[in-house]
């Protein structure tokens, strides 16, 4: 060697040095990344490799009171893109085949932007056959497009129900903010009606399965052979007071007419049948609604998005005049033996409020039978606003009733506190009350008022308020949870309503009576026709009623607008719904089990 | 007894069972790592092959008179810069250097090779009895050497290479006896160089320290003068060389210098081996049953990231098994080449070393995130013939070196 061996020395000791220490920092680096902060790493090792897909839970399915099923789900393909594979080169060619205008795909994308691009972006709902069968044709072509079987809204069963129901729709941005934990982006959630109402009941829990992706993102297989995933749990099921029967064929007496039609049980509440005529088609709303037809639906004249039942406020007309009975008797300001002279007529001040027919000495229970106006003119001037005003409230009227739907208009009922307010203090006389005794003028109640009264009627002053939704189904369990709403219980006297009862009773009945067009042949109506004053156009006809007389079992309100007499134009529908609900026979009552089978 | 003990004195187990116990490791990773990939399934095979012929080479190299090493020393490196001029006319690209010298399926990489040329040459010529390695003149002709090859492969470019033989040549140099004030004035610009990395501050500081050590050396007003100027020169250098340097190896020190900048682009490699390692654990997640190595997180695993799949796979106890056998090699072989009978043969055992050493230290360090990611295989384990071959035949010169240790001819 020509080195000094002790220099020799130094440098073997400095490589030794640096050998060893590198080992060493790679040694606790090592213990470091493997033993202490191996949980780290191993989560991180997960999240690469394991992908979890979300699987949307179906909703809950719909029945009626017999169980049968009028709202249910079925299965729809959706086509997606993933951003980050997909080539908007392709945005031409897939919009000609999706028959939509250029754009439509960028402007999807747009609007996805802010979410991460390995999240599928769903650009068609509902794709038709063509579409599918064009899409796996072209699939080795096509760059980050893809399809996805989802779960839609099967409104085949035959019931519109339109307001009833209401619709989902994908979940939109700012909700989506609101509500993370819950939805993911492309979920639906109930939108309005039933589906709205119950969505916590309804939506279910979604389920996801793990899938093995490499790091490219595409799949390799299921992540422990789906050990680990979960499958969604399917929303409860509800069970609606509605008729499929009563409902169909109310649905079908109102084709072509505008009106709504409500019918409750009275000792429960509990909606049988509810109509608002026109409506519109769900099923177009199960998928991405196309603009077309929102616009149709916005610009119709007709306004069938508009819910004329729980909305729609006219003048009750002669309907009402049970009410200012009821008032009157309970009040003491008649007895059943009162009678009023009907000279055709009244004359109050100026004005000459006109009658029917000359009835000559009435009693109340006649006056109902014959709806005489002159009878109910006197009546309120005996009452009084302020009183014949408290039983109106009593019987829910000016108010919402809360029904278990959205959008509803609390009516107008008048008191001396809203004539002070439109009128002025002083400035209106006791002839401004004279027509309110027959149920027109400044007056407004929706039929779903009116059923709800009728209902209190039937059943002598005892009910709920009306709702849709009897129970639902616990989806693990298969009890029936019922759910409770609010009591109504009137403290009006027992003989009041037998007398009014009476009335209605021979108003149906009876000859003479106003609404024969009830009459049924072997079920027992009672009911009171109403005619609504229209400045704009023809009467509007009402009726309201419930049937068997003798223990109601349905309560209905019936408006058919500008057609003219209730008589002619809406006893017979009542009727016919009564009968479709009434007069059934009992082999078509399947058994609870097979139902529910069948509907999942 | 007496017969283990006469073979250990002919044949060094203690470097090279090390060195096959680690092929044995890399091969089981490559297996590991290529079993499910669609293309790269062959590479098992082609590997276990390389392994007979690297056996066969430090058969060759081990059994060679000891004194043709000598002989062969010069032509060794002219062919080596034979070959690395050959690869830059008629050289096949992969991954971005132009490296790979070879017909159809048959080829190697001329860089690898190169190493045992200019290990040799480097050997002869600091043990040459004319050389003075304090001398301006022979320590310019040494650095040449060793930076004439380095010339040639940043021409590939690869850089990776490069380094390996920057650093193998300053460690010959270290072991050939410079003197502390020469391995000052090679070392220095390079610290300067690396500092002025992290910004001005760090130059000026380091600019600093060189001028202190310049006045404790206490040269000669021109040499000192001359060497400070070179450092400045130097400072100023490293930005001229950060942009000749490929975009992604610009990445690639950005990366190092914050490793999370850029966690799906050149920090992605980096990010993804230090999971599979860390999600190993003390035992590992068992042999093909690493999902990160299974699932081709990283991409062509088999060649510089081979030692995820060990990290992964075996865990904590087989990585420092790794670091134990290449460990075992660099204490035999520092052992040996303070042994060796003559100057010569203690600088090709130390280049042998230093080669090794820098490749397993750049290698696991990009590993396990404490380097910067050079594209370096790890000695042994790495896929790769040219590589596996260079090395065993660097192993068999070694082992002929301890057989020979005690001859003085």
């Amino acid at each position: 060697m020509n080195d000094s061996s002790s220099g020799f020395i130094i440098r073997k000791r400095i490589l030794s040095f640096m050998i060893i220490g590198f080992t060493a920092i790679v040694i606790f680096q090592l213990f470091k990344m493997q033993m202490l902060d191996n949980y780290f790493y191993v989560e991180k090792s997960m999240e690469n490799s394991v992908k979890k897909k979300l699987i949307p839970a179906p909703r809950g399915v719909f029945y009626d009171r017999n169980f049968n099923v009028i709202v249910s789900n079925k299965p729809a393909f959706s086509i997606e893109v993933l951003p980050s594979e997909y080539n908007v080169k392709q945005n031409t060619l897939i919009e000609s085949v999706l028959n939509v205008r250029p754009g439509y795909i960028s402007n999807i994308l747009e609007a996805n932007k802010r979410y991460s691009p390995h999240i599928p972006v769903k650009i068609r709902r509902n794709s038709d056959f063509a579409f599918m069968a064009w899409l796996n044709e072209n699939k080795e072509m096509l760059e980050g497009i893809d399809y996805d079987i989802e779960l839609q809204r099967d409104y085949s069963f035959g019931i519109n129900g339109s307001h009833i129901f209401g619709y989902t729709k994908e979940i939109s941005a700012s909700q989506l903010r609101e509500r993370r934990s819950i939805y993911n982006m492309g979920d639906y959630i109930g939108f309005s009606g039933i589906e709205k109402q119950y969505e916590e009941i309804l939506r279910g829990n979604k389920g996801y399965s793990l899938t093995l992706v490499d790091s490219r993102q595409r799949t390799i297989g299921r992540y422990l052979e789906g050990k680990e995933d979960i499958p969604p749990s399917k929303g409860n099921d509800l069970i609606l007071g509605l008729d499929a029967d009563a409902q169909l064929m109310a649905e079908k007496l109102f084709e072509g007419k505008r009106g709504a039609l409500v019918a409750v049980e009275p000792t429960t509440g509990e909606i049988i049948a509810f109509v608002s005529s026109p409506s519109f088609d769900l099923s177009k709303f199960a998928s991405v609604t196309s603009s077309e037809y929102w616009d149709s639906l916005s610009s119709d004249m007709d306004k069938p998005i508009f819910n004329r039942a729980t909305q729609s406020i006219y003048p009750p007309g002669s309907t009402f005049k049970m009410l200012s009975a009821i008032a009157a008797l309970d009040a003491g300001v008649i007895t059943e033996h009162t009678t009023i002279n009907c000279p055709g007529g009244l004359q109050f001040g100026d004005r000459f409020f006109k009658c029917m027919h000359v009835h000559g000495r009435i009693g109340v229970v006649e006056a109902i039978k014959k709806s005489c106006n002159t009878f109910f003119y006197q009546l309120i001037l005996k009452i009084g606003l302020e009183k014949w005003s408290d039983y109106g409230k009593q019987f829910g009227f000016g108010k919402r009733t809360g029904i278990d739907i959205q959008e509803e208009s609390p009516g107008i009922l008048p008191d001396s506190a809203y004539y002070d307010r439109v009128y002025g203090k002083g400035k209106w006389t006791k002839g401004f009350l004279v027509s309110l005794g027959i149920g027109q003028g400044e007056l407004g109640a929706s039929p779903l008022q009116l059923a709800k009264y009728t209902a209190l009627i039937a059943n002598n002053g005892k009910s709920y308020e009306p709702h849709f939704v009897r129970a639902y189904i616990d989806k693990y369990t298969s009890e029936i949870i019922p759910l409770s709403f609010n009591k109504i219980e009137l403290d009006i006297k027992q003989k009041v309503f037998d007398l009014i009862q009476e009335g209605m009773f021979k108003a149906v009945n009876e000859p003479g009576g106003t609404a024969g067009n009830a009459k049924l042949d072997n079920i027992e109506v009672s009911g009171k026709t109403g005619t609504s004053q229209n400045p704009h156009g023809k009467n509007h006809a009402l009726f309201v009623g419930y049937a068997p007389s003798k223990d109601p079992k349905i309560a209905i309100a019936v408006l058919v607008e500008n057609v003219g007499f209730g008589n002619t134009h809406a006893a017979p529908i009542a009727r016919e719904v009564i009968k479709a609900y009434l007069d059934k026979n009992e082999i078509k009552k399947d058994s609870f089990k097979e139902k529910v089978a069948r509907a999942n | 007894m007496r017969i283990g003990a006469k073979l250990q004195d002919k044949l060094d187990l203690g470097l090279l069972l090390p060195s096959i116990f680690l092929i044995v490791f890399g091969l089981l990773a490559i297996y590991s790592s290529t079993i499910n990939h669609p293309t790269a399934q062959g590479n098992f095979d082609r590997q276990f092959f390389w392994f007979f012929l690297s056996l066969a080479a430090l058969l060759i190299a081990y059994f060679i008179p000891p004194h043709v090493y000598r002989i062969i020393a010069i032509p060794a490196y002219i062919f080596s810069l034979a070959t690395l001029v050959l690869v830059l006319l008629m050289g096949k690209t992969v991954y971005g250097s132009k490296s790979w010298l070879g017909v159809g399926t048959l080829g190697m990489q001329p860089s690898e090779f190169a190493k045992i040329g200019v290990i040799l040459f480097l050997s002869y010529w600091i043990s040459r009895k004319q050389t003075d390695i304090n001398s301006v003149k022979d320590l310019a002709i040494i650095l040449g050497i060793g930076f004439l090859p380095i010339a040639l492969i940043m021409m590939q470019p690869d850089t990776g290479t490069a380094i390996v033989f920057a650093l193998l040549t300053l460690f010959m140099l270290f072991w050939g006896g410079i003197s502390l004030f020469g391995l000052f004035v090679v070392l220095s610009p390079g610290v300067v160089m690396f500092a002025s990395v992290f910004g001005t501050l760090p130059m000026f500081i380091a600019l600093g320290l060189i001028l202190l050590l310049l006045i404790y050396f206490k040269r000669d007003l021109f040499v000192s003068a001359t060497v400070f100027v070179v450092n400045i020169a130097a400072a100023f250098f490293f930005d001229y060389l950060y942009h000749i340097l490929q975009p992604h190896q610009q990445k690639r020190i950005e990366t190092f210098l914050d490793p999370n900048a850029d966690p799906l682009g050149a920090g992605y490699n980096a990010l993804q081996a230090k999971v599979a390692i860390g999600s190993g654990g003390l035992v590992g997640k068992g042999f093909l049953e690493g999902n990160q190595t299974q699932l081709r997180f990283i991409p062509e695993q088999w060649t510089d990231f081979i030692y995820c799949v060990v990290g992964e796979e075996f865990g904590f106890i087989g990585s420092v098994i790794v670091i134990i056998l290449f460990l075992l090699i660099f204490t035999r072989l520092l052992k040996l080449a303070s042994v060796a009978r003559d100057h010569f043969s203690s600088l090709v055992v130390m280049g042998v070393l230093v080669l090794l050493f820098i490749h397993f230290a750049i290698n696991i360090g990009m590993n396990v995130g404490v380097t910067p990611v050079i594209g370096l295989p790890l000695p042994f384990l790495s896929y790769g013939g040219s590589s596996l071959i260079a090395n065993m035949t660097l192993i068999g010169i070694a082992l002929n070196i301890h057989k020979n240790r005690k001859r003085y001819d």
